[in-house]
């Protein structure tokens, strides 16, 4: 019976496909019915439902649509059996056979334990979860917990456990940044000599004082503060507390010295033994306009004093001496910003209309270089190219935000 | 090809997300020393470094811009001493043969200080920070580097006041950054536990298995521990539905199903609610349901579906209002008058920094996290700043001061291998490909 | 022929920018002049953090170069004689017949 359909079947098969099976079939057969051509794919169908009907009836459609993947043994054996004889009728042979194998659903012949419900890394996984993950789940102490964290010592500051070298820094508590802020914003302090003060960077200290700034403009707009997630997250970093009545350690080293890349190379520099080769000599040699240390490190005021101090000045006339230079320095500064600002000033000219303002900027227009297109000349020069559009130069994204 | 999972088990990788899959994997990973095996050729050992490393630092950068991105050049500053260099102006050092004059090391010394070395090599991925979106992460804005990114692209990043919609911005020096306070909580904050996701989980484990995987959502569906704070006064229907209800004596059908919801959540939020109280409030969602579709009607009057309402909150009231009354008189009138003067005053105080940190904190359900806001699990062994960042984390703001830079001892970029695999990958692209 | 003061497109499709040239009236628009004297960006912008909604345009000029030019008899076009007397009427203005080394140096 199955033999007789099956060169039809595996037509309609391979053409039609399997969801001539489904049981919405009905529909496409309907639709398809018009035609003549159409009548006649009617007709092969009617076949073909016929012979599905007839399989369905003695093992189930799924069998016949869609043999499984990995035949039962008793089918692998037939159908083994049918190979050796004669290959081409094997498969539709098979199929009836293995068709009666099928209907006990559970494997019964295998005798290996069913597959654990997790596999053995997610199983280690769980392990930890419950066992040493879980000291990590909420924070409990007020401490930072890392990785490397042992029972019964003290607060381990390595984040990494690989990696030594990185250890989690301290920072500053609230009360030290409303501290700093105080000194600079409400006492008048320069940045300089709260910096040297209490040992923080220079930049930290003029960040802490713009970034408490930009809070006290929260609070006096009403806008709500991270309160919470500010308390859990300073719970969970190591903090840094400053006391405001007696001397505290540096928080940071302050008077670091960015290695300068003229000063990465190893010199040969001859040089007579009677001489005194001195800082100043070495930036000379390494470079001709390289500045020694003395100039080039952030605090060159507190070299200063510790000399005056060295010298058996008093150390409270030495530090006033540091706080009035420190004063002047950035006096110096603000007067420098200024002079650029007014210099800006001077050479544009603003005329107002209804709808722009036209700003007149006066320059030296025969600034061009010895070849008339140098690239600090202004405009857009004459048969140079402009490679704001080549692959690599152009620029897609802002470099800096003013 | 089939996605892989972020974070795997089965071929772990370190991610920069605060996720517990990732901290599992970064307490399990072992040292995978690379240069010290002899079958490796020095290719295959920069290739499997620089491999291991790229999946921590910027997976969402392609390789071609890092290559771009890359600088042989590695920042790092020395310590001036200023009272050496007040002493002295660095001559002694060119005495001698020119190096200095030789000092012996004491080899007899009971304990001889090792040198300590710069890690230049851990300042491989060092350009990497200077990224908007990875500096976001760093700051502990956001809980893992593509959350930072998606809240740049999202515009919820400002820098130096201005939106920068572009995580691959590159901060200079000075450049203030802020991200919105409510994406902050959002992200370090416990999720919402979801109640499609929570169903799941207790119905079958192989489901469990399949979402717990997922890899941008937290996957803490497994039971919380019932929390025991007291938010009750305030969470109870009585104090949050009838003021609503006195307000608009019409109710349409959002409305009603709002104060459903409302009951539902509830319900589902509060572990330690009493069995009486549980009742009645699934007995007012089950006879809400009839309500909602009289609402639903055309030629519905809104004050008949009204008065039904209130008389349903009334009943639901009546209970659970003059059960909390009772036992609040029971506190606050039985011990007060036992209680001396101090110890008043200090119930006073205690009872203040409460409020105020309940208006700091409040209970808020409109909100994208559980609230009262807690810190998200596993949170604290991710927890560090780096110090090229100055943060207020009142305002969610930070200050990008410098670049990172190494020092003697140190190096300021956190990478969590050593540093002979970031010798391999600093090796690796030395060359460009 | 007559020299002229006239402005030279260049920038990109739908992104102009101008230079101020001084070139002979019968020459293509772009094609080199006898000098820049300096240039016009069209686009108005505002400050970085000005919210008041004002625009302003910003214009490069060799103030002592123009004067020269029109001394010796070039012709503002239309377009820049609109500008030109804007800018004239604010500044003091020196003899434009002086010669280039009688006034004072500026640096760009």
């Amino acid at each position: 019976m199955a033999h007789c359909g099956s060169d039809l079947a595996e037509e309609s098969l391979e053409g039609a496909g399997r969801q001539i099976i489904n049981p919405r079939a009905d529909t496409n057969f309907a639709i398809l019915r018009k035609g003549t051509h159409a009548n006649k794919i009617h007709q092969h169908l009617e076949q073909f439902f016929n012979l599905t009907f007839h399989l369905a009836a003695l093992g189930g459609l799924r069998g016949v649509a869609m043999p499984p993947l990995i035949p039962s043994p008793a089918a692998a054996r037939s159908s083994s059996i049918i190979i050796r004889t004669s290959p081409g009728a094997a498969r539709w042979v098979a199929q009836p056979l293995q068709l009666q194998s099928q209907v006990p659903v559970v494997a019964s012949f295998s005798t290996t334990a069913s597959r654990p419900k997790f596999t053995k890394a997610r199983r280690l996984f769980r392990e930890w979860e419950k066992t040493t993950g879980r000291m990590f789940r909420r924070p409990t102490t007020g401490q930072p917990q890392y990785l490397t964290m042992r029972e019964g010592e003290d607060v381990s500051l390595q984040p990494f456990p690989l990696n030594p070298q990185f250890k989690s820094p301290k920072v500053l508590d609230e009360k030290a940044r409303e501290l700093i802020w105080g000194k600079v914003m409400r006492d008048g302090e320069t940045i300089k000599a709260v910096s040297a003060e209490f040992g923080v960077d220079i930049r930290r200290v003029a960040a802490i004082v713009r970034l408490k700034e930009v809070e006290k403009d929260w609070i006096a707009k009403n806008k709500p503060l991270a309160k919470p997630y500010a308390q859990a997250v300073l719970s969970m970093l190591p903090t840094f507390r400053i006391n405001p009545n007696q001397s505290n350690s540096p928080f940071e080293p302050i008077n670091e010295l960015h290695v300068h890349p003229y000063t990465m190379q190893q010199l040969f520099w001859p040089t007579a033994e009677s001489r005194r080769f001195t800082r100043e000599d070495a930036a000379k040699a390494f470079h001709p306009t390289l500045l020694s240390p003395d100039k080039r490190v952030p605090h060159p005021e507190l070299i200063e004093m510790e000399r005056e101090v060295a010298q058996d000045r008093p150390l409270w006339d030495a530090s006033e001496r540091f706080k009035q230079a420190v004063m002047e320095s950035e006096r110096k500064v603000a007067e420098k910003q200024v002079a650029k600002a007014v210099r800006e000033e001077k050479l544009t000219t603003r005329v107002n209309t209804n709808r722009f303002e036209f700003r007149f900027k006066q320059f030296n227009s025969e600034n061009v270089g010895p070849k008339g297109r140098s690239r600090s000349a202004v405009g857009w020069r004459y048969g140079a190219p402009y490679d704001d559009r080549s692959k690599g130069h152009q620029i897609k994204i802002p470099t800096s935000v003013p | 090809m089939k996605p892989r999972r972020f974070h795997g088990l089965k071929r772990p990788k370190l991610r920069q997300s605060w996720n517990k899959y990732n901290l599992y994997n970064l307490a399990k990973t072992k040292d995978p020393r690379i240069a010290s095996q002899d079958q490796f050729t020095f290719f295959q050992q920069k290739w499997r470094a620089k491999g291991m490393l790229r999946t921590y630092h910027g997976e969402h950068i392609v390789e071609r811009k890092w290559e771009r991105m890359f600088s042989r050049r590695l920042l790092s500053v020395a310590n001036m001493d200023t009272r050496s260099m007040a002493r002295s102006d660095g001559s002694e050092l060119a005495a001698g043969r020119g190096s200095g004059r030789d000092q012996r090391p004491s080899w007899d010394r009971e304990r001889v200080e090792p040198r300590v070395m710069t890690p230049y090599m851990q300042m491989t991925f060092a350009p990497m920070e200077r990224r908007l979106d990875i500096a976001v992460f760093r700051a502990m804005f956001a809980s893992s580097a593509r959350q930072a990114r998606q809240f740049c692209v999202h515009g919820a990043v400002k820098v130096n006041g201005k939106v920068v919609p572009y995580p691959a911005y590159r901060l200079n020096p000075g450049d203030m950054f802020q991200v919105d306070p409510d994406r902050v909580l959002y992200a370090t904050g416990m999720p919402k536990s979801n109640s499609t996701k929570s169903k799941k989980s207790s119905s079958s484990a192989g489901e469990y298995e399949a979402t717990e995987e997922a890899p941008e959502e937290d996957a803490e569906t497994t039971t919380e521990e019932p929390q025991a704070e007291a938010a009750e006064a305030e969470q109870d229907p009585d104090t949050t539905d009838a003021p609503e209800l006195a307000a608009d004596l019409k109710p349409t059908r959002k409305q009603i199903q709002d104060l459903q919801a409302q009951a539902k959540s509830l319900l589902r939020e509060e572990p330690l609610m009493k069995v009486t109280h549980k009742r009645r409030l699934r007995t007012f969602i089950k006879n809400v349901k009839p309500l909602l579709s009289l609402a639903g009607l055309p030629n519905a009057s809104p004050t008949e579906i009204a008065d039904k309402l209130s008389t349903l909150v009334a009943e639901l009231d009546l209970g659970v209002g003059q059960d909390d009354k009772g036992s609040t008189e029971a506190v606050s009138s039985g011990p007060s008058a036992s209680l001396s003067e101090s110890e008043r005053k200090m119930l006073a105080q205690r009872m203040e920094e409460e409020m105020r940190e309940e208006e700091e904190n409040p209970h808020d359900p409109s909100k994208p996290y559980v609230t009262p806001w807690r810190p998200r699990n596993y949170m604290a062994p991710f927890a560090f700043i780096p110090q090229y960042l100055e943060v207020n984390q009142n305002i969610c703001s930070a200050v990008y001061l410098r670049h990172p830079v190494a020092r003697r001892g140190a190096a300021e970029v956190p990478t969590p291998y050593s540093s002979e695999v970031n010798q391999l990958a600093f090796n690796w692209y030395l060359r460009r490909r | 022929m007559v020299v002229k003061i006239r402005l030279a497109r260049f920038g990109r499709k739908n992104s102009p920018f101008y230079n101020i040239v001084v070139a002979h009236a019968r020459t293509a628009r772009n094609s080199k002049p006898l000098e820049v004297i300096g240039t016009y960006d069209p686009v108005p912008k505002p400050d970085p953090y000005d919210n008041s909604g004002r625009l302003h345009k910003d214009i490069k000029l060799d103030a002592i170069r123009a004067r020269y030019w029109i001394g010796v008899g070039a012709q503002p076009t239309d377009t820049l004689g609109i500008m030109e007397p804007k800018y004239r009427n604010t500044a003091p203005r020196t003899s434009p017949t002086l010669p280039r080394e009688a006034l004072p140096q500026q640096n760009p």
